[in-house]
C-alpha cells in the first residue's frame, strides 16, 4: 500500500493476492465475491486509520513507538559494517583506546581469617600479636582457603566485599595487616607479591580489540548518519526551564 | 557424442525417481535390503564446524587454579532475539548484548530501561531456541523473499509501529502459541526437489515452506561466534548452547532441554523438534557427537510445566524404562534447572506435605498452555523423581533420574533478572511493567484493553478483583527472580567448568550467590571443622555432591556440610539435609533435617527442626531485622535413621532469611500494599546436588513387570 500526500490509497496487486492466500491457508478454498471485498475493506480501514491516527500525531506521543523505530533504524545502519578490519586499522584504534586494556593488578597473599560467629575482631588483634611475639594462636578456616595466588583486584571484591578490598587495596605488601574487616568475620593478611597493572601489547589481546572495533565500527555508522541528518533539523529548548 | 547427452537426458529423471522410490521406501519400508537406499543419505546435523576465530594469545596473569575448587555462579538458559518467540515478545537484544550484560555491562531493556547486574556472572550461555532459530527476524523483515510468503504475513505486522507496544501483548501471546501450536509448518509438495534434498541431507525442517536454511545457519553461526568471542579462560567462560524445546504431542507436557557444548566445535545447524520431538533421539544425536569428539550435556528445565511427563515411569513411547534407557539418559543428561524465572520444581505440597518449605515458587500450570492448563505434580518435580529412579533400580530397570541441580533464568531479554528488587522478569514488553505481570493495579483503559483481548483470542477472563483494585491475572505473578547455576570447579575455565557438569559437582540457587560445600564418607568425623584442611581432608576422605558412596559394612555415612552466605543478599538461616529413601517394597520416603542452625541455636532432636531465630521483614519498606542470621553454617552430621541395606540420597538445602518477594518490592515502590493473595516474602535458597547411598551388595534380587521377587540370603 502506498501513502500519497493526498488522500489516495494504492493497493497492489500482490498484497491482494497474499491476502487471498492467507485466507485460502487458513479457510481452505478460494473466497467468494463478498469475502474478497470484506477482505480489502478491512485492509482499507486500517491503512484509513493509521494515516489518520499518524495525522493526528498519535505516533508522536508514544516513547515506545519512538523508541524502538529509533532502534530499528540503528540496526538497519549497524548491519551495513561486514568487513575484515585491516591490521593498521586495528593499530590505530588500540593506540586510541589502549586505557580500555589495562590489565589490573593482581595479588598474591594468604591470610587468617576469624568468624564473626565467633568474636572475630577481638581474636584477630590478639592473633596480630601472637604473629609479631611468635607464638601460636587459633584461626578460622576460610570459605575459599587461605592462600590466593595472582588474584585479580576484581576477585577480591567478589570474594570478600567491597569494605575488605577497599582497605586491602592500601596494605603494604611483606607485612602482616591490621585486622580488616569482611562480610564474614576478620582478616589478618599477608600480601607476597604484587603484580602490578599494565597496558598490554595489542598482540595479547588483540581478538578483544578486533571485537571492540568491529563493535565501534557499528555504532559509528549510526553516529555518522545522526551528525549527517542533524544539520538539518533545528532544536529548541526553553533555556528557562525550573525543575 | 549427441547420443550420450541424449542418454544423459533420459537419465537425470530416471535417477530422479529412483531418488523419490528411495524416499518413499525409507519412509514406509524398513527392510534391511531397502535401507541400503539409506547410504545415499548424509546427516546434515552431524557436520562438524570449529567456530572458533584465531587461537587466543592472551598473556593476560590467570589466577592459579585452586584443587579445592571455587564456585563459580553463572547462567545457562539465556534468549536472545534470535529466538522465535523472544523476536515475538519486541526483544532484539543479541547474543553479543547478553555476553555483555553477564560480564556487568548495562543493557536495554525492550520497554526502555537499562538491566544491569549488581556483580557480573563467571560464566554464561546463550540458548536459543533452536526450531525456527533465525527465522522470526526474516519473516518479518519485508526485504528477504522468504517474507513474502503467505504465512510468514502475519509477522509483518508485528512491525507495523502500532503493534511495537505494551498494547499488543494479545496478539503476540496469539503468535506465540500458533508458531509452538505448528500452523507456521506446511511443507511444500511431495515432490518437490526441496522435499528431496531434506530426505538426503537428513535435515526435515528444509521441507518446510516456512524455512529458510541459510538465514537459519547463520543464526546459528552467531550464537556460536559470540560465545566464542566472549570467552575469556580464566576469567569468563561462555558455552556455545542452544535450547531443544520439544513437548508431548497431546497434552503438550514441557519436555525442553538445553543443550550445551564443551568446546569452540559444533554441528553446522543445532539439532531440534523439527529433526525429532522424542528426547530420546536428542540423546541419540548427542552420542553421536561424542563419537565424533563433540561432548554435550542436555539440561531440562521446568519439570513443574511438563503435566508429569518430564519424569515418567515409561519412556516417551510407553515402553518400560530399562537399564540402556537410564544409562543414555544419565549420559546425556547429568544436569536438571531445578530453578527459574517460571518457578521452582524441588518439590510440590502434594508431593511433600511434611516439608514445611515445600511451598515455594509453585507454578502449576503447563508452559505456554493456552487456556492456562493446570500441570499434574506427579512426574513434575525432582525430589520425586530421585525417589522414582531408587523405584526403578529396585526393580532393576536402572536409575534414569541420578541428576545433579542447577538453577538459571530462562529470560527472554538476553539478561537474566536475579534481583527480587530489581526485577523485570523475562518475556519483554509481556511482563516488563508491574501492572502487565500483576503487582500493581491496572488502570481503567488497561482493564478494558485485557478484556478485550481475551475475548478476541477466546480465552478467560484474566484479571481478578482485589481489596486496590483490578489486577492482571495472567500467569506472571507465579513468576520470580530465580535461579542460578552454581559449579566447583579448579578454574574459570570451560575445561574445568564442563568436567563439573559431568561430575554433577553443581548446586542451585534462587539467584542469591549463596555456596555450599557438601561431603559424605565414612572417615569425616575425624576432621577438625575447624581445621585449614578441612577441604582438602573431606575431598580425600569422602565423595561430594554428585557422586555415589557406596556402602562399607554397616558402618553409617557422615556427612560435612559447609554454607557462605551472598554478601549481597540475607544472613544465612539454617542448613537442612533432605534424605530420600526407597524402602523393602521398593516405595520411596523422604524426610528434611535440620543440621545447623543460625545464632548458635540449637536443632531439637525429636522434631528435627532449628527454633526461630527471629528475624523479620518490615512490610511497609522492606528491611530486615539486623544482626539475626549467620555469615557461615557449617557441621558434620550423621543420619540418626540410617540403615546399611537401604538405598538412599542425601542433598543440602540453605535458606537465608526471609526477604520481600519481587512483588511486594513492585507493589511498595508504586505506593501500593502488596497483593493479599500472593505470598509477601520469600527465603532465598540453595540446594546441593545430591549424594547417593548404595549399599553393600544386596540380598534383595526384584525382577521387573509382574515377575516375581526372589529374596537371597547372601551371608548362608
Amino acid at each position: 500500500m502506498n501513502a500519497d500526500k493526498d488522500k489516495s490509497i494504492f493497493i497492489s496487486d500482490q498484497e491482494i493476492l497474499s491476502l487471498i492466500s492467507a485466507w485460502k491457508s487458513q479457510v481452505g478454498r478460494d473466497p467468494s465475491n463478498d469475502e474478497l471485498a470484506r477482505i480489502i475493506n478491512n485492509l482499507v480501514d486500517e491503512e484509513i486509520l493509521y494515516r489518520e491516527a499518524l495525522l493526528l500525531g498519535l505516533d508522536q506521543e508514544d516513547t515506545i513507538i519512538k523508541r524502538r523505530l529509533a532502534q530499528k533504524i540503528s540496526f538497519l545502519k549497524e548491519e551495513s559494517i561486514l568487513e575484515i578490519p585491516s591490521a593498521k586499522e586495528l593499530n590505530k584504534y588500540y593506540e586510541n583506546n589502549k586505557d580500555k586494556y589495562f590489565i589490573e593488578s593482581s595479588f598474591t597473599f594468604t591470610h587468617y581469617y576469624f568468624s564473626e560467629n565467633n568474636n572475630s575482631l577481638e581474636r584477630s588483634q590478639q592473633a596480630l600479636k601472637a604473629l609479631q611475639e611468635n607464638s601460636t594462636f587459633k584461626s578460622d578456616p576460610f570459605y575459599l582457603g587461605k592462600a590466593f595466588a595472582n588474584e585479580p583486584y576484581r576477585n577480591i571484591e567478589s570474594n570478600f566485599g567491597i569494605e575488605f578490598a577497599t582497605n586491602f587495596i592500601n596494605l603494604a605488601p611483606q607485612k602482616w595487616s591490621k585486622p580488616i574487616r569482611s562480610t564474614y568475620g576478620h582478616h589478618i593478611v599477608y600480601i607476597n607479591s604484587i603484580n602490578p597493572g599494565y597496558i598490554p601489547e595489542i598482540e595479547e589481546v588483540l581478538r578483544q580489540v578486533e571485537v571492540d572495533f568491529l563493535q565501534m565500527k557499528r555504532e559509528q555508522a549510526v553516529k555518522g548518519f545522526l551528525n549527517n541528518i542533524r544539520s538539518e533539523y533545528t532544536i529548541f529548548i526553553n533555556p528557562d526551564l525550573k525543575f | 557424442m549427441k547420443s550420450i547427452f541424449i542418454k544423459l537426458l533420459i537419465a537425470l529423471p530416471v535417477i530422479y525417481i529412483a531418488l523419490f522410490a528411495g524416499l518413499w521406501s525409507s519412509v514406509t519400508d524398513s527392510r534391511p535390503v531397502l535401507s541400503i537406499l539409506d547410504m545415499m543419505r548424509s546427516d546434515s546435523a552431524t557436520e562438524i564446524i570449529d567456530f572458533s576465530s584465531d587461537e587466543e594469545k592472551s598473556s593476560k596473569p590467570k589466577p592459579k587454579p585452586n584443587k579445592d575448587r571455587n564456585p563459580y555462579y553463572g547462567d545457562l538458559h539465556v534468549h536472545t532475539k534470535h529466538s522465535f518467540d523472544a523476536y515475538i515478545f519486541g526483544v532484539t537484544a543479541t547474543p553479543n548484548d547478553a555476553y555483555r550484560y553477564a560480564k556487568g555491562d548495562g543493557i536495554m531493556h525492550p520497554m526502555g530501561y537499562e538491566m544491569k547486574l549488581q556483580e557480573p556472572l563467571d560464566f554464561y550461555s546463550v540458548t536459543d531456541h533452536g526450531f525456527f532459530m533465525g527465522m522470526l527476524n526474516a519473516w518479518s523483515d519485508t526485504t528477504t523473499d522468504i517474507s513474502q510468503k503467505d504465512f510468514a504475513k502475519p509477522f509483518h505486522d508485528l512491525n507495523r509501529i502500532e503493534n511495537l507496544t505494551t498494547e499488543s501483548a494479545g496478539p503476540r501471546s496469539a503468535l506465540f502459541s500458533e508458531i509452538l501450536g505448528g500452523t507456521v509448518t506446511q511443507t511444500y509438495s511431495d515432490l518437490s526437489p526441496n522435499v528431496l534434498k531434506a530426505w538426503l541431507t537428513k535435515n526435515t525442517q528444509a521441507a518446510l515452506k516456512s524455512f529458510d536454511y541459510k538465514i537459519h545457519k547463520s543464526a546459528w553461526e552467531d550464537v556460536a561466534r559470540a560465545a566464542n568471542e566472549h570467552n575469556d579462560p580464566g576469567h569468563f567462560t561462555t558455552f556455545i548452547g542452544y535450547e531443544f524445546t520439544t513437548s508431548t504431542n497431546i497434552e503438550g507436557g514441557n519436555l525442553h532441554r538445553n543443550v550445551i557444548f564443551n568446546s569452540s566445535k559444533a554441528p553446522i545447524r543445532p539439532w531440534t523438534r523439527i529433526d525429532s520431538i522424542n528426547p530420546e533421539d536428542l540423546w541419540t544425536w548427542q552420542d553421536k557427537l561424542r563419537d565424533k569428539g563433540v561432548d554435550t550435556v542436555s539440561i531440562p528445565h521446568n519439570p513443574n510445566g511438563s503435566n508429569g511427563q518430564m519424569f515418567e515411569m515409561e519412556t516417551f513411547y510407553s515402553d518400560p524404562i530399562n537399564r540402556e534407557y537410564a544409562e543414555k539418559r544419565m549420559r546425556n543428561e547429568p544436569l536438571v534447572e531445578v530453578t527459574q524465572v517460571k518457578g521452582t520444581s524441588e518439590t510440590h505440597p502434594l508431593l511433600s506435605p511434611d516439608d514445611e518449605w515445600a511451598d515455594f515458587e509453585i507454578m502449576d500450570v503447563r508452559v505456554g498452555s493456552r487456556p492456562p492448563t493446570f500441570s499434574r505434580p506427579y512426574g513434575s518435580y525432582v525430589r520425586e523423581a530421585y525417589l522414582n529412579g531408587l523405584t526403578l533400580e529396585f526393580t532393576k530397570q536402572g536409575n534414569p533420574y541420578k541428576f545433579g541441580l542447577i538453577g538459571s533464568s530462562d529470560t527472554h531479554t538476553g539478561a537474566g533478572a536475579f534481583d527480587e528488587s530489581n526485577y523485570w522478569s523475562k518475556v519483554g514488553i509481556l511482563d516488563g511493567d508491574p501492572e502487565n505481570r500483576g503487582s500493581s493495579p491496572l488502570t481503567q483503559e488497561n482493564i478494558q484493553r485485557m478484556d478485550d483481548y481475551m475475548r478476541a483470542f477466546n480465552q478467560p477472563r484474566s484479571t481478578v478483583s482485589l481489596e486496590q483494585g483490578e489486577y492482571a491475572n495472567t500467569g506472571f505473578t507465579q513468576w520470580g527472580a530465580s535461579g542460578l547455576a552454581a559449579v566447583w570447579a579448579e578454574e574459570n575455565t570451560r575445561d574445568s567448568i564442563f568436567k563439573a557438569f559431568k561430575r554433577k559437582e553443581t548446586f542451585a540457587t534462587t539467584g542469591t550467590r549463596i555456596a555450599v560445600r557438601f561431603f559424605g564418607g565414612y572417615n569425616l568425623s575425624s576432621i577438625d571443622l575447624n581445621s585449614e584442611m578441612l577441604v582438602s581432608q573431606a575431598y580425600q576422605n569422602g565423595v561430594t555432591m554428585g557422586s555415589d558412596l557406596v556402602g562399607d559394612g554397616d558402618k553409617a555415612p557422615e556427612f560435612i556440610v559447609w554454607a557462605q552466605r551472598d554478601k549481597n543478599g540475607a544472613p544465612l538461616q539454617r542448613v537442612q539435609i533432605i534424605k530420600g529413601w526407597s524402602d523393602a517394597s521398593g516405595r520411596g520416603h523422604e524426610k528434611v533435617f535440620d543440621v545447623v542452625c543460625s545464632d548458635g541455636l540449637q536443632v531439637d532432636p525429636v522434631t528435627n527442626r532449628c527454633p526461630d531465630n527471629g528475624a523479620k521483614v518490615n512490610i511497609n519498606d522492606c528491611s530486615i531485622t539486623k544482626n539475626v542470621g549467620s555469615a557461615e553454617l557449617k557441621a558434620s552430621w550423621v543420619d540418626p535413621e540410617f540403615d546399611n541395606e537401604t538405598k538412599s540420597f542425601y542433598y543440602a538445602r540453605v535458606l537465608e532469611n526471609p526477604t520481600c518477594r519481587w512483588s511486594t518490592w513492585d507493589a511498595i515502590s508504586r505506593g501500593f500494599k502488596p497483593r493479599e493473595d500472593l505470598h509477601d516474602t520469600i527465603q532465598e535458597r540453595a540446594w546441593s546436588s545430591p549424594i547417593w547411598y548404595i549399599p553393600p551388595a544386596s540380598d534383595v534380587d526384584v525382577v521387573p513387570l509382574g515377575g516375581t521377587v526372589r529374596m537371597i540370603n547372601l551371608s548362608t
